[in-house]
């Protein structure tokens, strides 16, 4: 069996994840990651991608929005490319309670969120498509965040300090010795291979399948898996983010994201993380609800439905936002040392929290990890830039070699690798066409993806490119994509099932938003497919 | 007062109006769009006849085998280079060099010759869009395996600064080139280079990105090479389904026939079970069409013929009640999605019937092609079939 040996062992490679190996790694602490699936398995390839201004939370958990304005400003400046800035409304509509106005325009100003009030005139010739009967407006810091960037510019980040990670290797259980953590068993999904890891500590950031983990070992902990469910639009229905201003709730936020848009979310407890498939029910609710924002919502075109779990914490009602023995307890986000809670050594889990403040996790664990370890070396994590500034240099040499359109998209995927792919277009032009068109990935940016030691399926394909991810979900781009997986023929399982299982994997998503347009382009996908390839036929090979 | 006006202008309602004209009818066709033939390789898939006659209200059931035999063979009268083969039903090349039937096909199309001999000159194009000629050549070898593929790559001065940008050349664009005098030359300077390259007689050629079909010169022009030349397949859109459209909408306009293309009907104007005239808007202004008939032919919900909601769907022109289907979709993508029957039900006659009561809607209109219920092209494989015959019996009846 394959042993590694190791300071930290990280389990889990979410935002928290990524973002404790990178704030370890800077420390100088020697970290190894495990994560079944690809990077962003999780919660984190399926949330709002909302970077919180903290003004959603003055109300009902001050302390949570505080930590979210700090993490806003902290992740705007190291995660630049991560983040469109759009800025967000909060808006109030005529049933809305103005007291609750009141109370949130305080808790903005307790909490140290700049707020700016803008004109109802304003805001609808801003915003068309915003339902012109808004009472009032304000803006906010709110931003839109690349979940997988910020994910990959971590990990690389760490692996520039010397962080490791190793993905499709499922931790299948805590190793213990009496009352001490000492490594993990794992398996890894690519060779079938089972496999050991031994550290002085590990770290439990497994989001929905944490309790899996600390169960393994015989030790308790509960977290609560909380079902979202979004919608993706076709269009940038809204420039900025909008926010209904009243109490949370379900369906009452659009967030902007390149050419789509995100309409989200919903909350439904459920027994299980595997459990993510958005039913017509909540699809229903939320066309209702996002009805209410943006009048014309049926009119507009659905991309696919997802849905995420959340892994929430159980708060401890009686003394919300405590400090109990052996827990820092923001009612965001815990950290749960077992030491002091099991009397179990060298293990820690990190569970809740929000994408926005997944830094601020990852630092509080990593002071925990260093001070057990001994370590002295002061956090750097907002200091320090995910990823290396691009050039004038690079910049212009990229603008000479692809359109202008995806230029900007390319140069934040690759950062530093930028080059590597450029060098591969200017030898041969004909690898600067665009394989996916929908979302401007070039055939040699396909090609690197694909040759990546890391990647073994269409779908991680995507995951790095965002090939398939555009408008026609993959109708034209997956065809392109068969013959580079074919060219490096042992990698890949043969390419009609990597093509079917791709296909019906895009399809789980706009299954329950099968209507308009979405239903033409499904039946042109099928024609392709179907009709003209003949992948579908059975009896063909 | 038209005999006939006809709503869509794809393979059905071309062929019906096609059949209507030569019958002596005057008729108005009237197309929204460009139709879906664009989208087609050339080749129409007829399917297993009889076995989807046993499908309860398919078309194929709904409709003699009489009239499907006629209508298929009406379509070859109106197009002899199509071939059709009732006993074995010809191969064609997938754009990946696999094969699949054919159906209904251009000679130029048809792949049973590669069988035949034991050297496969599978010809590249320079950067030609959305061709992989190791794939190709790997799949063409498994297929014929008593053959050896080998890869001629060429390029063509015309394109030669598309080359040099990497911008690639599609097969619409190849296609279109090889039937320019320029293209011609060319290409009988290509071919005949590899004459003198070739060793041994048991030769065939595969050439992607030409489609010699409706051209009297490519096909004379071909003939005189010692080599027959198959042509594949093409990924959409696809230069053998435009030129099909082209040549269905000359010979409906040689016989008479007259269209108005760009705007869609947006209202029919109906009183009890006939539908009286038909409003389309042009210039800013709708011009009102009134006939004695209506073929409703507007493609069901790629054509644009059905609009489908979140809360239901419509049959958008005449707004006759559709056939739904109680399952949506299920999990395999290319298996059977249920969703894909909706459409309209009808009568033998292709009248349409209230899905629920059987009742007749109108009188005077008939529906064909896609719009119809209880079929899918992209499980069974007879979307062409399906259009022809359709067609054909609305032409032929009008």
């Amino acid at each position: 069996m394959l042993a590694y040996s190791t300071q930290v062992v990280i389990v889990g490679g979410g935002a928290t994840g990524v973002g404790i190996l990178r704030d370890l790694s800077m420390r100088g602490i020697s970290a190894l990651l495990f994560e079944q699936g690809d990077l962003a398995h999780g919660t984190s390839s399926r949330f709002h991608g909302l970077l919180h201004s903290g003004a959603r939370y003055v109300v009902k958990d001050p302390v949570a929005a505080t930590e979210c304005i700090k993490e806003n400003l902290i992740l705007k400046k190291i995660a630049a490319n991560c983040i469109a800035d759009t800025g967000g409304w909060f808006v109030q509509m005529k049933e809305d309670d103005p007291d609750f106005v009141e109370r949130w325009l305080a808790g903005c100003a307790a909490s140290g969120i700049p707020v700016q009030e803008i004109s109802v005139e304003e805001a609808r010739s801003r915003e068309p498509l915003l339902n012109s009967e808004t009472v009032r407006v304000f803006e906010v810091p709110d931003a839109a965040v690349d979940g997988f960037k910020i994910i990959w510019g971590n990990a690389h980040s760490a692996q520039r300090y010397g962080g490791q990670y190793k993905i499709y290797h499922q931790v299948t259980q805590l190793l213990r010795e009496g009352d001490q953590i000492t490594g993990i068993l794992g398996i890894d999904h690519v060779t079938g291979e089972k496999f050991k890891a031994k550290g002085d500590v590990v770290v439990n950031a497994a989001g929905a399948w944490a309790s899996q983990i600390a169960g393994s070992a015989g030790i308790p902990l509960e977290v609560i898996c909380d079902k979202g469910t979004l919608l993706a639009f076709n269009h940038r229905l809204f420039n900025r983010v909008i926010n209904r201003l009243r109490t949370p709730g379900d369906g009452d936020i659009f967030v902007p994201h390149e050419t789509i848009t995100i309409l989200g979310t919903t909350s439904e407890i459920i027994d299980s993380p595997q459990r993510n498939q958005p039913s017509d029910a909540e699809v229903r609710r939320l066309m209702d609800l996002g009805t209410q924002l943006l009048p014309r919502l049926a009119e507009q075109r659905v991309l696919r439905a997802f849905s995420g779990v959340r892994p929430l914490h159980r708060e401890d009602q009686e003394v919300p936002g405590s400090e109990e023995v052996g827990r820092e307890v923001s009612r965001n986000f815990a950290l749960i040392d077992h030491e002091v809670q099991d009397g179990v050594h060298g293990f820690i889990s990190i569970v809740g929290g929000k994408f926005t403040t997944y830094r601020l996790m990852a630092e509080k664990v990593a002071d925990w990890v260093a001070e057990k370890l001994g370590n002295q070396v002061p956090c750097r994590t907002a200091e320090e830039s995910l990823v290396p500034a691009i050039t004038e240099a690079l910049r212009a040499r990229a603008f000479q070699l692809l359109p202008l359109g995806a230029t900007d998209k390319m140069l934040e995927r690759l950062g530093e690798w930028a080059p590597l792919v450029l060098d591969q277009i200017e030898a041969n032009p004909a690898k600067g066409q665009m394989l996916c068109e929908c979302e401007l990935v070039s055939v040699a940016e396909v090609e690197h993806a694909v040759t990546d030691a890391d990647t073994h399926s269409l779908s991680d394909i995507r995951r790095k490119t965002r090939l398939g991810m555009g408008t026609c979900q993959g109708a034209f781009c997956s065809y392109r994509a068969l013959p580079l997986l074919w060219q490096e023929e042992e990698k890949y399982s043969s390419l009609k099932d990597q093509l079917i299982e791709f296909l019906n994997q895009r399809w789980k998503g706009i299954r329950p938003v099968l209507w308009g347009q979405q239903l033409r382009e499904t039946e042109l996908t099928r024609a392709v497919y179907s009709g003209i390839l003949r992948l579908g036929d059975s009896k063909k090979a | 007062m038209w005999d006939g006006v006809i709503i869509g202008g794809g393979l059905a309602g071309l062929v019906a109006g096609i059949r209507a004209s030569e019958r002596g009818k005057k008729l108005m066709l009237v197309a929204e769009g460009t139709g879906s033939l664009t989208y087609s390789s050339g080749a129409l898939d007829i399917g297993a006849i009889d076995l989807l006659q046993r499908s309860e209200k398919h078309p194929y059931a709904l409709l003699q085998e009489k009239s499907i035999r006629d209508g298929l063979a009406y379509f070859q009268t109106l197009f002899p280079e199509y071939r059709e083969n009732a006993e074995k039903p010809p191969l064609v090349l997938t754009p990946l060099g696999s094969c699949r039937t054919g159906g209904l096909a251009p000679a130029g199309l048809i792949a049973d010759r590669l069988s035949q001999v034991r050297n496969i000159v599978l010809m590249a194009p320079k950067g030609m869009k959305d061709f992989f000629a190791s794939v190709v050549k790997a799949n063409l070898e498994k297929e014929f395996c008593q053959s050896t593929v080998r890869i001629y790559p060429f390029q063509v001065s015309a394109f030669a600064s598309w080359y040099q940008v990497g911008r690639p050349v599609n097969g619409i664009e190849y296609a279109r080139f090889w039937r320019t005098e320029t293209g011609m030359q060319e290409l009988g300077r290509l071919l005949g280079e590899l004459t003198q390259d070739i060793e041994g007689s048991s030769v065939a050629v595969v050439f992607p990105g030409l489609t010699r079909v409706f051209s009297e010169s490519l096909q004379k022009l071909l003939a005189q090479f010692p080599f027959p030349v198959v042509e594949m397949t093409d990924m959409s859109p696809a230069f053998g389904g435009d030129i099909l459209h082209e040549a269905l909408k000359r010979k409906f306009k040689e016989l008479g026939g007259e269209m108005m293309i760009g705007s869609g009907v947006w209202q029919a104007d109906c009183e009890g079970k006939t539908c009286q005239q038909v409003r389309v808007k042009s210039k800013g202004r709708d011009s009102i069409l009134k006939a004695k008939e209506f073929i409703l032919a507007t493609g069901g919900v790629f054509g644009g013929g059905v609009e489908v909601t979140p809360t239901g769907a419509q049959e958008k022109v005449l707004k006759i009640p559709l056939f739904l289907p109680s399952e949506w979709t299920q999990a395999q993508f290319l298996r059977e999605q249920p969703y894909a029957r909706l459409g309209v039900e009808v009568d033998a006659a292709l009248r349409p019937l209230d899905p629920q009561s059987g009742e007749l809607i109108f009188k005077n209109v008939r529906v064909v092609g896609r719009m119809l219920a209880h079929w899918d092209p992209w499980v069974e494989f007879c979307g062409g079939g399906v259009s022809v015959a359709t067609g054909w019996l609305a032409g032929e009846t009008l």
